[in-house]
């Protein structure tokens, strides 16, 4: 399903199917959810590519945050000084895109075949407001359904003086780097402990394996400008 | 006599201050180092106050405090520098300033709850707040009123001085917001399989939070109902479209699984065993034997 497709097609997966017809000069753009319509757009004078592809979590049924909260199945304890990689698994939002003639993408539909919760991180006046996600811990690559779930490669690195139980990880949307394979998705992070109630996230730029190729993410094709990619975790970890 | 003659040798040297290029240099020099502070005060105001109060407001303060600057320096310092007598103005000023702080009382009170409005910033534009009950969003705060768009649509204008001293109650202040029904199942009726359900469906509800999580319990075993308490935690901004469409999805997910919700009814036990008859074998008849 990831990949550039040039109108008029078709695709599907599991129940969904996606359906772009010419109309004229114009784009007809379906998506069927069991055969029930979900969405429908009119897309007036374009002839452009249509990319499917994968995106950053945190979109439905609204954007309402950019934060993605990991909670882990299983505690992790990391002694002090200590680095060590792990993998998680992370949900997966397809995002539909249209590009014009220079090159430009927008977004025209998001939809995920996940359950979606959201959660809140900290406390109800300072906190924030996350996805959620529930995800065991990995010592290796995880067998992943690449429509469904992505892996985390994840350095930890414990830079306090204590050992450390790690129970959940805040990756803010705006830093992710998504690359994916023919069956797989990953992004490499890493998690700097500072304290006990005190750490940070942030994303690499590199993908898991070469042979991943970047996906077009939706904060890079809206183009805003990104005050910070890192996720603070100031309420514990 | 050394000291005196030392005074008078420098005196020698400064102009007399009678002399109208250096007294109009001196003006120039204050005026100068009154822009000069007042500009590095606004500064410091600006950076300091930016992120607790909005543009417009931050604007009016320090303009406020750019041009007061420059007038108290004009007045206090210039003036009797040029020895030009300001005890006329400041009696004037001074009567001027009663008949205003009398006429204006109510107008400095609002400008001044305004301000501390604008500093402490309990609501912001956009807010849904119970102020004085008045229920609405939050359309403006002003140097003097509040202007609120209640949910009816109307146009409220409220003064800062009332804002300020009632109670206000801001529903979107913190990040989540807790809301609650009470479903009120029949006696017959399984209590367990009713929360189990209920428990499913807030678990694919997206903006139903995790953490807090729901809490679904029997509360009281009620006259007509079993009644079961949902508590549901949603983010601020999203608990209110959540709360007018869940309920319903609750009652008919029940209903499909064969739970009834209770409506008002009583058992009544006789003491004797009734004589009843069938309604048919009194039409007949055309009267009650009995």
């Amino acid at each position: 399903m990831f990949e550039i497709y040039h109108p008029p097609f078709t695709t599907e997966a599991e129940d969904t199917k996606i359906i772009v017809e010419k109309q004229g000069d114009d784009l007809i753009y379906k998506r069927l959810f069991r055969g029930k319509e979900e969405k429908e757009l009119v897309l007036l004078n374009n002839d452009g590519d249509i990319t499917i592809n994968p995106i950053e979590p945190v979109n439905l049924p609204e954007a309402i945050t950019s934060f993605l909260l990991i909670e882990f199945k299983r505690s992790a304890i990391i002694r002090s000084g200590d680095k060590k990689k792990i993998y998680l698994k992370f949900p997966v939002e397809i995002g539909v895109f249209i590009s014009d003639k220079s090159g430009n993408h927008e977004v025209i539909d998001i939809f995920t075949f996940n359950k979606v919760k959201y959660t809140l991180y900290g406390s109800h006046t300072q906190g924030i407001i996350c996805r959620h996600w529930e995800s065991d811990i990995y010592t290796d690559e995880p067998d992943t359904e690449k429509l469904y779930e992505g892996f985390i490669e994840l350095d930890i690195a414990n830079e306090s003086n204590h050992q450390m139980e790690i129970t959940n990880a805040i990756f803010n949307a705006y830093g992710m780097k998504i690359y994916f394979g023919d069956k797989r998705l990953g992004m490499k992070a890493s998690m700097k402990i500072i304290n006990k109630l005190l750490a940070e996230t942030d994303f690499s730029t590199y993908p898991t394996t070469s042979r991943f190729k970047r996906s077009m993410e939706l904060y890079t094709a809206r183009k805003l400008a990104i005050t910070s990619t890192k996720g603070i975790m100031e309420f514990g970890i | 006599m050394s000291n005196n003659s030392t005074t008078s040798t420098v005196s020698s040297y400064i102009p007399a201050l009678s002399d109208p290029l250096f007294q109009i240099t001196t003006v120039i020099a204050v005026l100068f180092f009154t822009i000069l502070i007042a500009k590095g005060i606004t500064i410091y105001l600006q950076r300091s106050l930016k992120d607790k109060m909005d543009k417009e407001h931050l604007n009016i303060l320090i303009k406020s405090i750019y041009y007061g600057s420059i007038v108290i320096a004009v007045v206090g310092v210039i003036f009797p520098y040029l020895q030009i007598n300001t005890s006329g103005l400041l009696v004037a000023g001074g009567v001027v300033g009663i008949v205003l702080g009398f006429a204006s009382q109510s107008i400095m009170g609002n400008l001044i709850s305004g301000i501390f409005l604008m500093v402490e910033r309990p609501i912001k534009i956009g807010d849904q707040v119970n102020i004085d009950n008045k229920l609405g969003y939050v359309e403006d705060i002003k140097i003097i009123s509040t202007i609120i768009r209640t949910y009816d649509g109307l146009f409220i204008r409220l003064p800062n001085e009332t804002v300020f001293t009632t109670s206000i109650t801001n529903y979107v202040a913190n990040l989540t917001r807790r809301f609650e029904y009470v479903v009120g199942i029949r006696y017959n009726d399984d209590a367990d399989e009713a929360i189990k359900i209920i428990k499913d469906i807030i678990d694919w509800e997206p903006f139903a939070l995790v953490n807090p999580g729901p809490s679904i319990f029997v509360d009281t075993l009620g006259d007509n109902a079993v009644n079961i308490i949902v508590r549901i935690w949603a983010p601020a901004t999203q608990w209110y479209d959540m709360k007018t469409r869940l309920l319903w999805i609750i009652k008919k997910t029940l209903e499909e699984n064969g739970i009834e919700i209770a409506f008002p009814q009583r058992t009544i036990w006789f003491a004797s065993e009734l004589n009843t008859r069938k309604m048919s074998d009194i039409s007949e008849t055309g009267y009650d034997e009995q």
